[in-house]
Parts: structure tokens; sequence; C-alpha cells
């Protein structure tokens, strides 16, 4: 959670289960989701992000991570260690359609001579007790879901097939899906055997004002700028399923946002950060454009 | 002596029909008195000699007498020899010729002068071919000349000899009808028209001469419709063109003269200039240029007319068919050109753009109508011109030309667009009257105004009070309801406007633009009575414009008044609530104000010192002062008369356009469509609405219908009845299809499908260019009869049959298929990994690809198969073969006769297959195979006669599931008509467009080559419609399908291959096997 502002010189490395946010994410609560997903965290009882893209579902998870205490030992490498922790360790999985078990589980790699067990991020979650948030889980291939099935029930346990052992879950390990209703096929649709393993938290757009705060913190645009674009963005969103598969996220508003704050003229900046990113249809384009010419002046 | 000569010469006359004898007493009679002696003797003898020189010469001499009279009061006798002369001379031709021309001298003389007598005499001469029917049109030509020489010199009159002369040559009476018209023909004409009337006829008589008679007859007519000055060049170019396009000269003619009536006299220069441009290098084009003026003209102005018709003259330079369809508007370039240069924008365009603009910007799913349609509805809206809204859709004029380019006609329409949009989105129709004002808390309602107070609680329940709306019940506080609606429009306006541009500063500009000009075209405050001047005023301030705001500065008080409850609407939050308000505030003031003249020197701009301070002054201050008469008083210094004038609304704002709430609020009601919104509709009784009708000032009878008003009251109803009728009807329909309790459609009966109107290009390769919208494919689902043919097909091919499954199922893709030696993968390969342990341990280094991949492998093919289902499909099969064996048996007619009756008697028992009958076996075939591995596919007819009838029918749709409606369908599958395949093509491509799959195949059954009625220049020819099906194919490859196309015409091979070109086809030759080969290519093709 670097912002744009933040001069980076050099890479930094992590293992995936180490990673933590150094400083808070940015977060901005819509309505009661840090509280359900707090108790959901206490209860062991995997969550379920549904909502449009770019809306701020990850940012959440991220939030959460970070505010979610977790004062235990970790284990690593066979060892117990005591670390003085605050938050959570994040593991994130971009789902994609060629994602298979052994991606998310683990896989021997051929090193030198022999074999050596590489844990896949899943377990690697598993066994550091991190919140591990899998993104739009359903392009993942079918299998990867059976997979998840007994971490989100009671027994809280990762079966590793090629190494012959169930893996019990830490304390503080939550599994966290989301999905996009929206744009995804019947065919993409997830199994009830599945969502009827998770509570689920929809998330929409923020309204206007809260839109337009985000807008504001996270692109350096000044407030005017950033009500505007929330306005446009409400306008733009009455066009969803009518030429629009989905309305202008959030993140493109902050695109747009960041744009103008660098000095690109207002109309210029939503053209590039939201009409074109938006669709190609020239007509629906030409809609939207109108839309931003309407809202911005010059 | 005189006396003896007569007697001499009445002597001589004996032996002559005594007709002639009485002919020359009277003449004697009428000359006597003028001629001297040795005159009269000469006179004497001429007539004898004319008489004498042969045998009918009598008559002309009759003549000759006859006229002698009437000349001689009009030339001397000298110079009347001299006339006679000539005559004299004709007799040599034809002496009742020579009869002709005395009869017609004495008429013809006050328009030639006695040299011009040879001429005369010499055309009418021209004529004469030896002949009795040339003889009769010669003497026609005298006897008429009279009548034509009035209009005609005779210098031009040559032109029409010529023309009549060569109209002769091919038919006399055509001739002779066209002279004995001449004369009323000219008549009607321009006298400068006159010759170059003549000139193009001639062009005609040479070029169509059957056309003559018509163009005589209608000629005239037409050549009225050209603007005065421009008719001799009209006609001049119409000439010019008739020579080189021979027969279709004069219905050019014809035509192009309707057409250019319809445009503006003031460009007939400018539009025949341009065509005379075009007429060097193509008759045609010059001519459907000046048939194309009005469409142009419609949209461009002459100066870009210019430019298209050189643009066009470019094409024209290249390619004459190009160019030609160019000026005929049948090419797809033509309308774009035009387009492009016009500034015009029309809402057909647009409204696609603005409709989704508007939804966006309202949430809600408005429609976008051209006014037009409101206004045709009946319904209370009367004005096609200006926007307006009936609360769900947006209604604009057809088209926005008022300045030069298209953007700024576009802006126009999106500031009405937005103004309207505006109304919905920030509520203009949402006044509820129990709802309290956050801005005028002093005008709660109701309790601040005298009028009508006892109304508003009717708002409570009560069956009757139901349909009330309560922008008629606020109406209804007012005794005058239309100041009351006039104020209402004007701040509710203002509030809509001061929002759009508060949250829309982007239309900002182009808003005040329209302002401005809304201002300028006011009438002047200083003619209006006092009352009407405020609200005029008050109307200037909701545009934005205190200074234009003109009042007697004696009563600037008065004014500031109503301007600051005004102003305040233009606070952050206001709403329709807030307007209401302020309607009643400022009634309350102006209900007040005599409506009388006012009188005063000092009228002056108003300074308006508070606009800056919406909120400034009390409250109170709003208030008329508590003695209501100090207002009246005030003005009292002011008013000369006192006598009342009637009140008139202020002119309207055309960027806000019409604005009809309480016609709005009703019709919402009406519709059920207020408030919780599962409210059920409210029926109305005829009475209730009638009594609306009679009380609302937005309804204008008179207006929306030119009938009494009884008649036409009535007539509103129904409309208003109908409309909300349609609504509801369409919602009870759509309820229906969901639950089962409809009138038996259920039954497994098919409801009849309306043929749908698809439209479509057509490739012109002449013109190398599309013509736009040329097409119209009428889908249709194919009729159904009985399922037993697809059984017994199946039956009857059972062999075949299994064989495809076989081969089909082989092409059923395992779900997944394992990729080898990859870098990295699911899991270890494992011969790679021992492949690779080995020749590590063997010392070499190998690849390190040791892992492998299952990939999921989809069959995703989508198939739509067109057949040729044209006339030429039912030819049987067995022609085919006895074609084929025909030469075989030449030698030996024994031989042949045995096979003929063998062949015969086959044929009595087993009916011969048509080649329809076979298409339909293969579809059989191929669909069963087709559901044995999944794709989808769907099975479409083409036929058709015409451009504007193909017929395309549906025997499966893409996404219908198979069953046996589409057995019963493919049972029904018969030959129509002919074959226009671009077209059909065409729509299989869209179909497959709105088809979701990775392999696209279109695939052709034909049986010969496309054909139709007007696909080519004629039947006969072939390379358009090739041309146009090979186009077809080729838009279809560049939308990522693959075409095939597949013909049992044996012949197919030569243009195949030109419309195919790089395209995979097939000929069948031997069209039996069909059905096995249709299953087979279609594996070949998607394996």
């Amino acid at each position: 959670m670097t912002t744009a502002t933040e001069a980076i010189t050099e890479y930094r490395s992590w293992a995936v289960e180490e990673f933590r946010a150094e400083e808070e994410p940015y977060y901005v609560p819509v309505s009661d989701e840090i509280e359900v997903f707090e108790a959901a965290w206490n209860s062991k009882i995997p969550v379920l992000l549904k909502g449009p893209t770019g809306c701020g579902k990850t940012r959440f998870v991220e939030y959460m991570a970070y505010h979610l205490n977790r004062p235990l030992a970790v284990v690593r490498d066979g060892k117990t260690e005591i670390e003085d922790e605050s938050n959570l360790p994040l593991v994130t999985v971009a789902c994609h359609e060629d994602l298979t078990a052994s991606d998310l589980v683990g896989r021997y790699l051929l090193e030198g001579n022999e074999t050596v067990w590489i844990d896949g991020p899943l377990t690697r979650a598993v066994k550091a007790g991190a919140i591990c948030y899998l993104d739009e889980v359903v392009e993942a291939r079918k299998d990867t879901t059976v997979l998840i099935h007994p971490l989100t029930d009671h027994r809280r346990i990762l079966p590793v097939e090629k190494k012959s052992q169930l893996l019990q879950a830490r304390d503080g390990f939550l599994l966290v899906i989301s999905f996009n209703p929206g744009y995804q096929s019947a065919l993409k649709d997830l199994k009830q055997s599945t969502r009827q393993r998770f509570i689920a938290v929809e998330f929409d757009y923020p309204p206007r004002e809260t839109e337009a705060e985000i807008v504001q913190h996270e692109s350096g645009c000044d407030l005017d700028v950033a009500l505007n674009l929330a306005k446009m963005a409400e306008k733009i969103r009455n066009l969803r399923e009518h030429g629009l598969a989905e309305g202008a996220s959030t993140r493109l508003l902050i695109y747009a946002g960041r744009m103008i704050a660098e000095g690109v003229s207002p109309r210029r900046a939503c053209q590039v950060a939201i009409v074109w990113p938006l669709t190609d249809d020239g007509e629906v384009q030409r809609s939207i454009e109108e839309v931003v010419s309407s809202i911005f002046e010059d | 002596m005189t006396a003896q000569m007569i007697e001499e010469a009445r002597e001589g006359l004996r032996q002559f029909p005594p007709a002639l004898a009485q002919e020359f007493e009277a003449a004697v009679e009428a000359v006597l008195p003028t001629l001297e002696p040795d005159e009269l003797d000469q006179w004497l003898r001429d007539g004898l000699d004319i008489a004498r020189h042969s045998l009918r010469s009598w008559e002309a001499s009759s003549e000759y007498f006859r006229a002698s009279g009437p000349v001689l009061e009009q030339i001397t006798y000298d110079q009347m020899r001299e006339w006679c002369a000539v005559g004299i001379d004709l007799m040599e031709t034809s002496p009742a010729l020579s009869g002709a021309l005395f009869r017609a001298s004495p008429a013809v003389l006050p328009h030639l002068s006695v040299s011009q007598a040879n001429d005369w005499s010499a055309q009418g001469k021209s004529l004469y071919k030896g002949t009795w029917k040339s003889g009769s049109l010669s003497a026609q030509y005298f006897d008429v000349s009279p009548q034509i020489l009035p209009h005609l010199p005779l210098s031009q009159m040559r032109l029409l000899v010529d023309l009549i002369d060569s109209l002769a040559s091919h038919s006399y009476e055509l001739a002779s009808a066209c002279l004995g018209m001449a004369p009323g023909v000219l008549s009607q004409l321009d006298r400068a028209d006159r010759a170059p009337f003549l000139e193009f006829g001639g062009i005609v008589a040479h070029t169509a001469w059957v056309d003559a008679r018509v163009y005589f007859e209608r000629g005239p007519g037409a050549l009225r419709q050209v603007s005065e000055d421009q008719r001799p060049r009209y006609l001049s170019l119409a000439g010019q063109v008739a020579m080189q396009v021979g027969r279709l000269g004069h219905p050019y003619f014809i035509e192009a003269a309707q057409a250019i009536s319809e445009v503006d006299k003031d460009i007939h220069e400018g539009l025949l200039e341009l065509a005379e441009q075009l007429a060097q290098h193509s008759g045609d084009a010059a001519m459907e240029f000046i048939k194309s003026s009005p469409r142009v003209a419609q949209r461009l102005g002459i100066d870009d007319i210019a430019r298209w018709q050189e643009f066009g003259l470019q094409i024209l330079q290249q390619s004459r068919d190009g160019g030609e369809a160019f000026f005929r508007l049948e090419s797809a370039r033509g309308e774009e050109v035009m387009e492009a240069l016009s500034s015009r924008v029309d809402l057909d365009r647009v409204s696609e753009l603005i409709r989704m603009y508007c939804k966006a910007l309202t949430g809600v799913d408005v429609g976008v109508k051209a006014s037009e349609e409101l206004t045709a509805k009946g319904v209370g809206w009367v004005d096609e011109s200006s926007p307006t809204t009936e609360g769900t859709t947006i209604y604009l004029p057809e088209n926005v030309e008022r300045y030069p380019t298209k953007e700024e006609n576009f802006s126009v329409y999106k500031v009405f667009a937005t103004h309207q949009a505006g109304r919905l989105e920030f509520g203009s129709f949402e006044y509820q009257s129990e709802l309290a004002p956050d801005l005028f808390p002093a005008a709660q309602n109701g309790s601040s105004n005298g009028h009508g107070n006892g109304v508003v609680p009717a708002v409570v329940e009560g069956e009757e009070e139901q349909i009330h709306t309560d922008m008629e019940l606020f109406f209804d506080r007012f005794d005058d309801r239309r100041l009351a609606h006039d104020l209402f429009t004007i701040v509710e306006d203002t509030r809509i406007d001061t929002i759009v541009k508060r949250e829309y500063a982007g239309v900002r500009r182009a808003f005040s633009r329209l302002q401005q000009a809304a201002i300028e075209r006011r009438r002047p405050v200083e003619d209006m009575p006092a009352r009407q001047a405020m609200v005029e005023n008050l109307l200037r301030a909701s545009l934005d414009e205190i200074g234009r705001i003109r009042w007697p500065n004696e009563l600037a008080e008065e004014m500031r008044t109503p301007l600051r409850i005004l102003n305040r609407i233009r606070s952050e939050g206001a709403t329709v609530q807030d307007s209401a308000a302020a309607t009643a505030l400022l009634y309350e003031w102006l209900s007040q104000i005599p409506n009388v003249e006012l009188d005063s020197e000092d009228w002056s701009d108003f300074e308006q010192e508070m606009s800056a301070d919406p909120d400034g002054g009390e409250d109170s201050d709003m208030m008329p002062g508590s003695g209501s008469s100090g207002l009246e008083e005030s003005f009292m210094p002011f008013m000369p008369g006192s006598e009342e004038q009637p009140y008139d609304s202020p002119d309207p704002v055309d960027f806000r356009g019409d604005f009809k709430p309480e016609l709005v609020q009703l019709l919402m009601k009406l519709k059920g469509e207020t408030g919780t919104g599962d409210a059920p509709p409210i029926p109305l009784t005829k009475e209730q609405l009638q009594e609306l009708l009679e009380k609302s000032v937005e309804i204008s009878i008179n207006e929306l219908m030119d009938m009494d008003l009884a008649e036409s009251s009535g007539m509103f109803l129904d409309n208003l009845l109908k409309e909300v009728n349609q609504i509801q009807g369409e919602r009870q329909e759509g309820q229906q299809a969901m639950g089962d309790d409809s009138t038996g459609a259920d039954d497994g009966e098919e409801l009849p499908v309306e043929a749908a109107s698809f439209y479509y290009d057509e490739w012109d390769f002449r013109a190398a260019d599309y013509k736009p919208r040329w097409c119209r494919v009428q889908e249709q689902r194919g009729e159904s009869g009985t399922s037993n043919y697809y059984t017994e097909t199946l039956h009857e091919h059972t062999q075949l049959v299994q064989e495809t499954r076989k081969q089909f199922e082989m092409l059923r893709p395992e779900m997944f298929r394992k990729m080898k030696r990859l870098t990295d993968g699911e899991d270890y390969d494992l011969d790679a990994v021992i492949e690779w342990y080995t020749e590590k341990i063997a010392g070499a280094t190998s690849e390190t690809k040791l892992f492998y991949r299952r990939n999921k492998v989809d069959r995703d093919v989508a198939v739509a198969f067109l057949l040729d289902v044209s006339a030429s499909t039912d030819e049987e099969i067995q022609k085919h073969h006895e074609q084929r064996q025909d030469d075989q048996f030449d030698d030996d007619p024994r031989k042949y006769l045995s096979w003929w009756a063998q062949r015969r008697a086959e044929a009595a028992r087993h009916p011969g297959k048509r080649i329809i009958d076979l298409e339909k076996e293969a579809t059989v075939l191929l669909i069963e195979a087709l559901e044995t591995i999944g794709d989808k596919y769907g099975v479409y007819g083409f036929s058709g006669y015409g451009r504007d009838n193909v017929e395309f029918f549906v025997y499966k749709d893409m996404d219908e599931p198979f069953g046996d409606r589409i057995k019963e369908r493919i049972d029904k599958i018969a030959p129509v008509r002919s074959t226009r395949m671009g077209p059909a093509i065409r729509h299989c491509i869209w179909k497959l467009q709105n088809t979701d799959a990775k392999v696209k195949i279109l695939m052709l059954l034909s049986d010969g080559r496309p054909q139709d009625h007007g696909y080519g220049r004629d039947r006969t020819e072939k390379e358009y419609a090739i041309h146009d099906t090979k186009m077809a194919l080729t838009e279809a490859r560049r939308e990522g399908m693959v075409p095939f196309a597949l013909t049992v015409d044996r012949a197919g091979h030569d243009y195949l291959k030109q419309m195919c070109q790089d395209m995979a086809y097939e000929v069948v030759a031997d069209i039996e096997s069909l059905p096995r080969r249709l299953p087979a290519l279609y594996r070949r093709l998607t394996g």
C-alpha cells in the first residue's frame, strides 16, 4: 500500500506468508463490514466477498489483515518462534483459469540430486495462520474448489496429497474468497456446495460523498474534482446492463483523479482513465463522453 | 369596262363548280372599291389562272378569292401580288397547299411581313413529301399558323417544323396531333422558353419519338416547376442529356423537373450549373443529381451541395457506375459525404447516444423519440418542434440545424436533453401536495393565500378524489390557472436550469448560448400590460438576464419582490415543493397587479442589486402588504386607461420546451407509476377525464384537433386512454407470458410470428461501394408439417446415420488433453524425468522440460446452415441423368426407347427426388450427427423476390433446442422463389455474431448461381450477384467466421471460384451423395 508519492528505489521481497502491510491501508467503511469480518474471523468462519470490480474488496481484506491482531507464535521451518506481531500476514492469490490444486498446495522441485518440497501459498497460509485471500476464485479450475472444502468447515484441514499429509490450520488462518457476480457467465458461477461454506459480505460502490473522499485521499486531487468524479461515476453506473457490463470502478476514478492531479485536463483524464478502459463500443463511449463533458468544463 | 371584265371572268368560271362562282361574287364585291381597273384585271386573271391550273385547283382559287378582301384591307394590291405569287408558286407543288396558304393568309398577315411570305411557305412546303398524308400535314401547318405565329416568330417556327417533320418520319398521326397541340402548348410557355422548348422537343422527337405527345402534353407543366429564369437552361441541359441517354431523356426531363420543384427556387440556378458540369461526363449522373436534389438540399446548403457534387464528380470520373450510384443516393459513400458536409444533426443518428446519456443522468430507463411521435398520439402535446417529456420518454425535435457546425448543433440537442432529463432527475413531476417546502416556511401550502383553501383537504381518502393528481390540486388553489401554470413553469424551469448548471458545469457554456439566443427573440416588454410585463420580466430573469428586464423606474420596488422570490429558488437544495410555494407567493403578488397598459416615460433596464443575495430580505417582504390594495395603488399613476387587458402567456422558451406537469402526473397516475409503484393503475371514467380536460390549461383542444369541441375532446380522451391501455396491455402481456392461463397459446401450437425486417447494404461492384440499406430481409419461422418426414428419413438411411454418428462421436473432444514436456506445469512427467535423470547420470545435460499440464479442451463451435430454397431446387434429379445419358442412345433409337419406357415406369413408381429433397435429407442427417457432439447450430433457408423481399426462413434458430417442432419444420422446407444470396448471408452473419462460440462456421448450400430480380442490371447479368455474394462471404470472414460454400450445380466451378476465391468451397458432382457428403465435410471443417 504504497502511495504514488512514496519513492521506491529498490525492490524488496518477502516470503508470501510474511508479507504484511507496514502502514495502515486506507479504507473507508461503507457499512458494518468491519464488524462482520471481525466476528467471522473470531469464529473462524470463511468469508466470501461479493461485489463489482474495483470497489475495494482487496483493500478491505488488506485493511482487515492489518487490524486483526494475532499475538501468537509463528511456526517457521519446523521451529517455533515468538514474534512480536501486531497484524496478520495476508496471502493473496489471484486466481486464473489454469490455477491448479498443486499451484495452491505445493509441489516437489528438483534441486541438485534430490527433490525438494515447496509449499504452495495456501499451505503457507495454513501454516502461518494467515488470511488467505483467493481473488476471483471462480476463475480457478474446479479441482481447486474441492481443495478448499475441508479448510472451510469445522475441520480446518488441508490435505497435502503428494506428501500424504493433513495440515491443521493454525489459529488466525482464514480463508477469504472474492467473486464478482456481475460479469460471470452462468458457467462460471460458484457451486452451491462451495458457496454455502462462507458468510458473504456484499460490496457495492460507496455512496457519492464517501467515494469522493476516497478518491481525493488516494489520488491527491482537489475535493471538487473528486466530487465531480464521484458524481460522474454515479451517472455512468446508471448505464450498467445497458451497453456497459460494469460501472466505472472506484479504482478507475482514482486513476482519473491522479491524472488530473498530474495536470492532465479533466475531460482527457476521464477519457483515458475511464471511458476507454470501460468499453470498446463507440456509441457507448460517446454517451459516456457526453456525460463527462457535461460534468467537467474543459 | 370593269363590268365587262367581271363578266368575262364570270364566264370563265362557268366550267367550275358553282361554289367557286359564289366565292367570286362575294370577293368582287369586297375588292371592287379598292382596286384600280388594271389591278382588277390582273386580279381576275390571277384567280382564273389559279382555277385553271389543274384538276382541283379551283378550290385554291376559291380560297384565293375569299382571302382577297380581308388581305387587301391589310396590305396594298402590289404587296398582295407579291404575297400571292408565293401561293401561286406553291400550286406547282400542290394546289391543296396553295389553298391552305390563301386560307390562312388574312390571319397570318398581322404577324408576318410580305417579305416573309416565302419563308413561311417554304416551311410548310418542306413538310410535303408528295403523299397525301404529308400533304394534309403541310396543309395543317398553314391552318394552324395563325394561332402559332402570335407566340412564335417565323424564324423560330423553323424549330417546330423540324420537330414535326422528324415526327412525321415515324408517324403522321403523331406529327399531326402534335402540330395541332402546338398553339396551345406554346401559349402556356413564356416567350423566352418557347424556342428552347422546341429545341428539346426536336431532340425528343429524334431520340424517343413516341414520347413526343407526352412531352407536348406534360412538358409545359413540368417546365413550370423550374424557376422562371432557369427554364431555358434546364431545357438545354435536358437536351444535352437526352442526346446521351436516348430514350430515357424524356422521363428524366419530367422526373427531374418534378424533383427540382421541391427545392427552393433560389438554388435552381446553382443546381443546374452543377448538373451541367456532370452532364459533360454522364447524362444519367446529371439527371440523377437533380432528382436527388430535394433530399440533398434538405441536408446541405448550396455551397455544400457543390462540395458534395465535386466529390461525386471525382468518383464519376473514375467509375461511371460508381458516380451514378453516388448521385442516385444509392451508395454508402454518397451518404457519408453528405453526412460529413451537413451541419445538421438528425435525431435518428444520435437518439441512441442521447438515450444513454439521459439514462446515465437520470438513472431511469428513459426513451428518446422525436417530438412528432408524441404529438401524433394526440394526448395533449401539440408542438412538434420543441423538446418535452411525458415522464418516461424524452421527446426532441427531429433535427437541429441552428449553427454552422455539427458540434454546435449537437450541443443544442444536449442542452435540450439535459434540461428534460433534469426535470426527471430533479423531480419536476414529483410535487406532493402534503409535503412542506423547505425554503419558504412562511408559505405553507394553502395557509397563506385565500384562494380555494378548502380544496386541499380533498386529498384524503374517498374513492372519487383518488383520481386527482397532486399537481391538479395545487393548481386548483388558484382562480387563474393559466397564470399559476405560467408562474410555476417559470419558477420550476429556473430551478432546473440552476441545478443543471450547478451539477453539470460542462454544459454551462452551451446553455448560456441558448439562453442568450432565447432572450434575443423575446418581444419587447414595453408593449405589454402590467401583469403580463411582470411575468415576462420574471421569465427574463429566469434566463439569467437580470440586465434584460425592462421596467418603469418608478415602480422598481414592486418588481423587486417577485424577483427576490424567484431568486430564492436558485438556492441549493430547492425542491419542487419550493417551486410550488414560490409560485403561490408570486401568484399572490401578481394577481393583485391589474393587467392594464402601463404608461411611463421612464422605462429602464433593471438594476438588481440584490441579485447576488438570494436570501436577502425577510420572508415577510415577500408577502404583499397586508392591505393588499397597496400594490394596486402604486400602479395607479401609470395607468392612463383602467381597461383590464386579457392576459397572455409569455412566449415559450425553446430549449426548455413544453412543460405539462399536471398532464404528466395524470399520465403517471393512470399508468400506475406514482408513489409505491405497485399500486394498481386507477381506472378513470370518461366523465372524470372530461372534467380534468376542461380544467387544465395545459391542453388546448383547439390546437390539438381541428374539429368542433365536443368531438375533439372525446377524441382526446380516447387517445389518452389508448395510450394508457397500451402500456397496461404490455404489462399484462408480460405477466401472462409468465403465467399459464393465457388463451390457448401453450397447447403446443406455435403462435404465428410476424416477419421481422432487417436491412442490409448491398455491394455494387461497379460503383465499388455499398448501396445503403438496400435489401430488406424478412425473417420468418418455417412452416410446420409433421415430424414423420424426419423419422422416415432416418429410417431410410439407418446405415448412413450410424456411420456418421460414429464418426462424429470421435470428434467429441476429451475433456482434458495432457500437454507434456513443459518447463512448468502441474506435475512431473515421469517419462521426461527418467530420461532427464538417465542423461544426467550419463553426464549429459539435457533439457529440463519435465512437466506436464492438462489443458481443458472445449469444443466451441457454432454453425449456421443456409439452405437455398429457391424455385430451381424443385428440379428433379432424374433430369440430370437424362441429360447426361442422352447422347448414349443417339445411334440406336430403339435402345433409347426401351430405356426411356423403363425409366418412366420407374419414375411412376418412385417419384423422382428433387434437389430440395436431397438438401432436406442431408440436413436431417447432419442434425442427427450434430446433436451427438453438441455444437450450436442453426438451420435457415432463403429465397425471395426483389430487394425488399428477401425471405429468410428459420427452421432452427441458434439457441433453439432441437425437438419435434424442428422436425416438423424441416418437413415443410419447400422451394420458393429467387436466389438473392448476399442479404441472406449477411443475416446469417448477424445470427452468428449474436452467438457465443470460438469457431463460427457459415455453410451455404445452394443449387446454382445467385440470381434475383434486380440483382444485377438485368436477369441475365451474373456479375453483380456474384460480386455481392462474394462480398458477403468476405464480410463473414472479416467477422472471424469460416464461410463455406457448397453447391450441387455441376457448372458451379466457374462462379464459385470467383465467389469464394481463396475461401473453401466444394461442388458436389454426384448430387445424390449429398446426404453423405455434407456431414463428412462438416467434420473436416471443424475437426
